[in-house]
């Protein structure tokens, strides 16, 4: 299951973003992701407001009427025909989390470092899959959180600037 | 004809909520004020202030993402204005080609900044801002306003 990184013998995990919740206390965005292949567990991501904006608007697949940040990086992508192969979550450490953007042009493949709200705006703006190493899995924070961002998102009901 | 402008600075428009970018001729004698978002001012102010934040910002990864594949930015310009929104074009050369991108002048400029690419403004543009309205306006602030970026 999963690609392999070449630092690691152990299979990735593929992650879906699920759902983007507004945590108003903070000012801030949880980005919530899910296993891809069918794991109720989930892996949660703050990120700041205007990275988690990007990322709901990748989702709802909203198209603005300017290119945001994302959107531009995306577009030197198309231009230079550089793809996006995939993103992966690489690292924790006091828990900010660390990610790797895999991209290929022409057969050569270059990684760079990124933060993951990043990453993940990019790889939904040109569906490429998302992973997490088993180890950064093993070590997410917030595993019980479910409850609690079931009564965040029952709170912003109505408040919630789509 | 275009012309070449430094940002000057960055300050804080209490009326609208938003932060405008000071774009300066050489000679002082053009000027042009862009609205930005709050994240985009922060991301220009680190550029301009050259500090190095502790994660990449998204006009970072934008940079690293150029130069993993060697691609250059050779300039950007603030070509249009239309109703009150200001269009921007990135030049990059890659792989012995040019390109030119368009983008907001707020990622035009963060970009520049980070990749030590002039930026210029063509001649309509700064023209279509009158400098007495803006020169009014700058009077009128009161020194609070200038307040340093939050974040």
């Amino acid at each position: 299951m999963g690609k392999q990184t070449p630092h690691s013998t152990e299979p990735l995990i593929e992650l879906t973003v699920n759902r983007v919740v507004e945590d108003s206390n903070t000012d801030t965005r949880i980005i919530v992701l899910t296993r891809t292949d069918g794991g109720a567990e989930t892996f949660v991501v703050w990120v700041g407001t205007q990275e988690g904006e990007s990322i709901r608007r990748a989702l709802d697949t909203a198209v603005t009427p300017r290119p945001m940040s994302h959107d531009l990086i995306k577009s030197f992508g198309e231009h230079f025909g550089i793809k996006t192969e995939r993103v992966v979550l690489t690292d924790v450490k006091s828990s900010t989390y660390y990610a790797s953007v895999y991209l290929e042009n022409k057969g050569v493949v270059r990684t760079i470092d990124a933060r993951p709200s990043d990453a993940i705006a990019l790889a939904l703006r040109c569906h490429a899959p998302i992973y997490v190493t088993q180890d950064v899995w093993k070590r997410r924070s917030g595993q019980n959180l479910d409850a609690w961002l079931n009564k965040l998102e029952t709170k912003n009901i109505g408040t919630q600037e789509v | 004809m275009i012309t070449q402008l430094q940002v000057k600075g960055l300050m804080f428009d209490p009326y609208n909520n938003a932060y405008i970018v000071i774009l300066r001729g050489e000679d002082q004698a053009e000027m042009l004020p862009i609205w930005v978002g709050k994240s985009e001012a922060s991301s220009i102010s680190l550029a301009l202030e050259n500090v190095a934040p502790p994660r990449p910002m998204t006009h970072d990864f934008m940079n690293s993402y150029l130069n993993a594949f060697n691609a250059k930015v050779i300039s950007v310009v603030i070509t249009d204005l239309n109703e009150n929104t200001y269009f921007a074009k990135i030049h990059l050369t890659y792989a012995d080609s040019e390109y030119t991108v368009d983008s907001r002048p707020s990622d035009a400029i963060a970009l520049a900044l980070r990749s030590q690419a002039p930026i210029f403004a063509s001649e309509s543009v700064i023209r279509k801002q009158s400098s007495e309205e803006l020169d009014q306006w700058l009077e009128n602030l009161k020194p609070e306003d200038f307040g340093k970026l939050d974040s």
